[in-house]
């Protein structure tokens, strides 16, 4: 049998030298929502144009989005993306909590990796406070965080499955997915709201227990990565659905602000982990997955290949993890001085920021929570025109949306 | 990681707008320029040789006199960010930059209602995560109670 790993991985990417900036800008002519029914009667020998609704409650919205779709027949003329269905106000509501308080808000934005988006606030909050955290405590946080991509991204690569018509990857995916959550759940007590990164460290000390269970994740972990990657990867039909479908090119893909795996698959490599590094990423030896086609498949390719990078981390994490401290000495009501701070992870989903200004007292002034996702939701909506409906789903799933972070 | 500021500088004077560039401290470098001026000045930056192509976010902050709204920028060629602040007063016009950054276009929607502001030059100038009716929710004036909800607590 060949290589798994070798199974549909586009050809010649995947490692390939960054740098290659694009040759120009992006500049839309079309305008972005273009709802317009074609003329009936007799003059027009068009077909009356169909606007229906995909969601909120459509299984392949990822959440509760809704998308206008202005249809010909099977062909999608525009799409228009409606959100706000999970608005909870989570950047006014930082205004009235303590600076301890906020990650449980942040927590509840993109709910499906909360270690990142703690991690922001604690890392702008930190600028602010000019307090590090321990040694131990960054290698804590990028040992969670990188459990928490992998669950993250298997809840991505389920229900791509589904959108493509493949049942069987999703049950898969969350058989894989109950271990880690198993595991979050013993270090941080919580499966998905973990408050576990705070400004100045972490909650917790990692548990005996769940060292064992990481150890014994991480050692079937990679054949099963490789099932994953068969199954869907090596399915022609999956290939066909994928290949050539949604493809984002360079200029599109800053234009957008594209972050995380999706501009990767463009060709781009910037990676907050590697570019402005925080928790160990610094001191862990990982590689970057670039893919240049940028279409469907590279996307699917270069969040596998991410899950693979993930494995390393965490087994570096576990083998290496420094002694110390797990939290640095820090007042219980944090009064940070006057200023702006802008702190930022490599969340599942892109570059996910705080702009954080305080202005001396103990809550935030402004908290600005930079929704990776929002950005990736408009290029999906530019790239509808023109596809088939079924085209659609598959576009919108392989961007990984998170509508909980979109609306926030 | 922090761009030149007489460079900032001369590529805003080179388009006739004359601005405070400042480096401020923990953020990087900040430019203030005002309402009208922000569409030109965040053109000349992109086409500039600093190269900032790349429009990381776009936000409104309520000082309590005006609505600052902040063009986070990066050059992903020279890796440097930089901070575009522009002062609108309230209930002003927020003029859409979409056409010189496309990824504008939501947060734009989302900065205008979250903040009442109008929204100039913006191809779908509509209400983004709120319905109609609801207030301006980020402006420091709209409490996080309303005095319905104290009253029938």
């Amino acid at each position: 049998m060949s290589d798994p790993r070798e199974i549909g991985r586009p050809s010649g990417s995947l490692a390939a030298p960054d740098g290659i900036l694009p040759a120009g800008t992006y500049e839309p002519e079309v305008l972005p929502a273009g709802l317009t029914r074609a003329p009936v009667g007799v003059n027009a020998l068009a077909t009356e144009h169909l606007i229906v609704n995909m969601g909120p409650q459509h299984p392949s919205t990822h959440g509760v989005l809704r998308v206008l779709i202005e249809l010909d027949g099977e062909e999608v003329k525009a799409g228009e993306a409606s959100v706000g269905y999970l608005h909870r106000g989570i950047e006014k509501l930082a205004e009235s909590r303590r600076y301890s308080a906020v990650g449980t808000l942040m927590d509840r934005g993109d709910y499906i990796s909360g270690i990142h988006n703690e991690m922001a606030f604690a890392l702008a909050a930190e600028k602010l406070i000019d307090v590090e955290a321990p040694r131990r405590a960054n290698w804590l946080r990028s040992l969670m965080a990188e459990i928490n991509r992998i669950a993250s991204h298997l809840v991505w690569y389920g229900p791509m499955g589904l959108d493509t018509g493949a049942m069987g990857p999703f049950l898969y995916a969350m058989r894989d997915r109950e271990v880690l959550l198993d595991i979050l759940e013993d270090v941080t007590g919580q499966r998905m709201m973990f408050n576990y990164v705070r400004p100045g460290g972490v909650l917790a000390d990692i548990t005996p227990a769940a060292e064992k269970k990481i150890r014994v994740f991480l050692e079937t972990f990679d054949q099963y990565l490789d099932e994953h990657i068969e199954i869907l990867a090596g399915n022609e039909i999956f290939q066909a659905r994928m290949r050539g479908i949604g493809v984002i090119d360079r200029e599109r893909a800053v234009g957008f602000a594209l972050t995380g795996a999706n501009l990767r698959a463009s060709g781009l490599s910037f990676d907050v982990r590697k570019d402005r590094p925080y928790a160990a990423y610094s001191e862990l030896d990982f590689s970057i997955p670039v893919a240049q086609e940028g279409d469907c498949f590279a996307r699917f390719m270069v969040r596998m290949e991410e899950m693979r990078q993930s494995v390393r981390m965490i087994r570096q994490c576990i083998d290496g993890l420094p002694e110390g401290e797990f939290t640095a000495k820090v007042p219980k009501v944090l009064r940070p001085p006057a200023g702006e701070a802008y702190g930022a992870v490599e969340s599942p989903r892109g570059e996910l920021g705080v702009h954080l200004i305080s202005d001396g007292s103990d809550t935030p002034y402004r908290m600005r929570y930079r929704p990776p996702a929002l950005y990736a939701l408009q290029v999906g909506e530019s790239l509808l025109p023109g596809v088939l409906l079924a085209d659609a789903v598959v576009i919108l799933g392989s961007t990984d949306i998170v509508l909980g972070e979109i609306d926030r | 990681m922090l761009p030149d500021v007489t460079v900032t500088r001369r590529i805003l004077d080179g388009v006739g707008i004359t601005a405070s560039v400042e480096e401020v401290a923990i953020l990087g470098v900040v430019c203030r320029v005002s309402a009208e001026q922000a569409r030109t000045a965040l053109r000349a930056f992109r086409d500039s040789d600093l190269a900032f192509t790349f429009m990381v976010d776009l936000f409104g902050v309520d000082t309590g006199e005006a609505i600052d709204v902040v063009y986070h920028l990066r050059s992903l060629a020279r890796d440097e960010e930089l901070f575009v602040k522009a002062e609108h007063a309230y209930d002003s016009a927020l003029t859409s930059v979409w056409k010189v950054f496309p990824a504008a276009h939501f947060p734009e929607r989302e900065c205008a209602e979250l903040f009442g502001l109008k929204l100039a030059d913006h191809p779908n100038p509509q209400r983004l995560l709120t319905t109609d009716g609801v207030p301006p929710l980020l402006r420091k004036s709209v409490r996080l109670r309303g005095p319905e909800e104290v009253r029938n607590r």
